[in-house]
């Protein structure tokens, strides 16, 4: 039977009639096609060919869902956007990677900081599938601490040289265009660095324990050259590529959520029929007791995003709270993975049940689009007013 | 070419049978509250087949859904104007439930005749909660048109005429029909295409049609159950039981001889 949802608090009597047809027919996508080709894309290390799925995805909307029809997005709402996230990330986090990183980290800055001729070039056909981006600002040497950027960008005539080095990124071997960010004299910037240029090498990262279903890797810029209008003319400073991460990190709110929900109902079914003892193991007190919990963390977080969602849409959310969900779905996704794969034994740790993969792909998004720790700072320095990153120590 | 599309809300047919329940005493099935209705499938397929006419010449064909039930879920009915429809009417009334093929065959044909202008009619084969497969027939009759049931594939031909492969038992036929008609769509049509996001934002903007009996011209106490032409004289649910009986014997050959024995005490062989 096809997943019918969690929904402990009515929380779909707050959505609209065509929030719940987006996520119904995300859900179809993505059961139909995408979760038979998962298990064994994650067990190989093989990623699923999103050149093939992209433009699949594309004509259905999934792609920038929040980009405006004049730049051939849907222009859907922030909650529609969410719940796509909700039910990609449910078959399995790399593929809402691959949504998130889309809409939020290489549309979204071509959109707010590109020029008319560069959203013109790549929002239509991105949102179609047909050209698929990346977004490089983690480096070897940089995490958390964005500020010491050491890629950097000189002008030298009306052209700008690249050089530098991108890790950790979603998209990497296979993106026709990478959203590069670089230290400037005019500060940060944000530059589009596209496939084949001279110098910019892609490459795939392998031996990954997380994120195996998904395109993960590296971009080495060495001397790449490219013209003056390769940069994004709007970007300034750390606050554009921050600006996208917050848009990311929104999809990730919700996207954890339907990884929990996935461990969730895995558990819910397994316990539901597995005998020891001559009795269902759901019969035991023990058993219970986790499912519980994470029904309960999960309808916490799925309040959490759903008013999220609403202030994104009437343009009130603040990042300190996107933040807050990310932090918090993102560890009710880990503590569900884990109890799941706990309550399911000696299965849990195979392929075969989702809750293994689940758990291990959530190790990433724990750590990326912020940290769980730098997100508690983020918060912590919002209520309190002192800065507790301990730069300058 | 006006087309029209009947489609029908159902139990989700892939809930599983631990789900399912009967409310005996009254001869009903009961909606589970953890199961989602759907769009009957075999009726998504009836929406596909006029899609792909109107796929050819988008300004020149219009497809107008017709959904007859009660309380009927907006999230559900309005999928075909996502994938494409143009128009919904809703025949939503208390009145309606509980009606057999007759009944809602009757309420589909007055309202079909309220609308007035159609060249083609599709309906799914039969829907997945009672599989009687006799809406669509018996629309037809009651609208004088000719029907072609169990359709693979309808082709809109030069001069108006509609070729339609219908599924028979070692192949399909093809056959040729004057419109006004109905076709019934069979899963052998492939797979419905998904809704889209762009789909699902323009049919947000579209508010369904919705019409009670006395909009049909019909009496609200002739109509759904009222109007039935069958009676259910008993609804059950069938109890399966599965029996393993090992024939074991010291060699292949006493086993296969003591095997065939045992199925022809029980009369299987």
């Amino acid at each position: 039977m096809k997943f019918q949802g969690v929904d402990y608090y009515c929380i779909d009597d707050l959505l609209s009639t065509e929030e719940k047809m987006t996520r119904k027919m995300t859900r179809d996508f993505m059961e139909d096609v995408i979760k038979p080709l998962v298990v064994d894309a994650f067990h190989s290390e093989q990623p699923v060919e999103m050149r093939k799925f992209a433009p699949q995805m594309g004509e259905l909307g999934l792609i920038g869902p929040f980009i405006p029809r004049e730049y051939g997005g849907p222009g859907s709402s922030y909650v529609a956007f969410g719940l796509i996230s909700q039910e990609i990330e449910r078959v399995d986090s790399s593929m809402r990677s691959f949504a998130a990183v889309s809409a939020g980290l290489v549309m979204f800055p071509i959109w707010q900081y590109g020029s008319e001729e560069q959203k013109m070039k790549w929002l239509p056909a991105m949102a179609r599938g047909e050209k698929i981006g990346c977004f490089g600002l983690t480096e070897p040497n940089v995490g958390s601490d964005v500020s010491s950027l050491e890629t950097v960008a000189a002008k030298k005539g009306n052209k700008w040289i690249i050089n530098g080095a991108k890790q950790w990124i979603s998209e990497a071997s296979i993106a026709d265009v990478a959203v590069v960010w670089a230290k400037t004299s005019q500060g940060v910037k944000g530059f589009l660095v596209e496939r084949g240029t001279p110098g910019f090498e892609q490459k795939f990262m392998s031996k990954k324990g997380s994120m195996r279903a998904g395109d993960v890797g590296e971009l080495i810029l060495n001397d790449v050259t490219v013209a003056e209008d390769s940069m994004l003319p709007k970007s300034g400073g750390l606050k554009s590529p921050l600006s996208c991460l917050n848009m990311a990190r929104y999809g990730i709110s919700w996207g954890a959520l339907g990884a929990a929900m996935d461990c969730y109902e895995t558990a819910l079914n397994y316990t539901g029929e597995r005998k020891q003892f001559r009795a269902p193991i759901a019969s035991f007190q023990l058993v219970q007791e986790k499912l519980v919990t994470m029904l309960i963390e999960i309808t916490k977080g799925q309040l959490l995003s759903y008013q999220l969602g609403r202030l994104m849409d009437a343009g009130k959310a603040k990042p300190t709270q996107i933040s807050m969900a990310k932090k918090n779905n993102v560890g009710v996704a880990r503590m569900c993975a884990r109890t799941a794969r706990e309550l399911l034994g000696a299965n849990g740790v195979s392929l075969e049940y989702s809750p293994i993969r689940h758990m291990a792909n959530i190790e990433s998004v724990y750590t990326y689009e912020g940290t769980d720790d730098i997100h508690t700072l983020i918060i912590g320095q919002d209520i309190t007013g002192i800065s507790a990153f301990g730069g300058g120590r | 070419m006006n087309m029209i599309v009947c489609c029908k809300q159902v139990l989700d047919p892939e809930a599983a049978p631990s789900t399912f329940k009967l409310d005996a005493a009254n001869n009903r099935m009961v909606q589970p509250p953890e199961i989602k209705p759907v769009v009957n499938p075999y009726d998504e397929q009836a929406v596909e087949a006029a899609l792909r006419i109107k796929d050819k010449d988008k300004a020149a064909n219009k497809i107008t859904i017709i959904s007859l039930g009660n309380n009927l879920a907006r999230d559900v009915v309005k999928k075909p104007l996502s994938m494409g429809a143009d128009e919904l009417i809703l025949l939503e009334d208390p009145a309606f439930e509980g009606g057999d093929s007759f009944a809602v065959a009757s309420a589909l044909a007055a309202a079909i005749k309220k609308v007035g202008q159609f060249d083609l009619i599709f309906c799914g084969r039969q829907e997945s909660e009672w599989d009687d497969g006799q809406v669509g027939s018996g629309l037809a009759e009651l609208l004088g048109i000719p029907s072609v049931t169990i359709a693979k594939k309808a082709e809109v031909m030069d001069g108006g005429k509609v070729k339609v492969e219908r599924i028979v038992a070692d192949g399909y036929q093809v056959l040729e029909v004057s419109t006004p008609a109905l076709i019934t769509v069979s899963n052998e049509l492939g797979e419905a295409r998904y809704a889209t996001l762009k789909g699902i934002m323009a049919a947000s903007k579209k508010q369904p049609v919705v019409w009670k009996p006395a909009d049909i011209g019909m009496d609200a106490g002739k109509v759904g159950a009222a109007a039935r032409k069958s009676k259910i004289v008993k609804l059950f649910q069938p109890v399966k039981e599965g029996k393993c009986d090992i024939v074991s014997a010291d060699s292949p050959a006493e086993a296969a001889s003591l095997l065939a024995q045992k199925l022809r005490e029980n009369k299987v062989i």
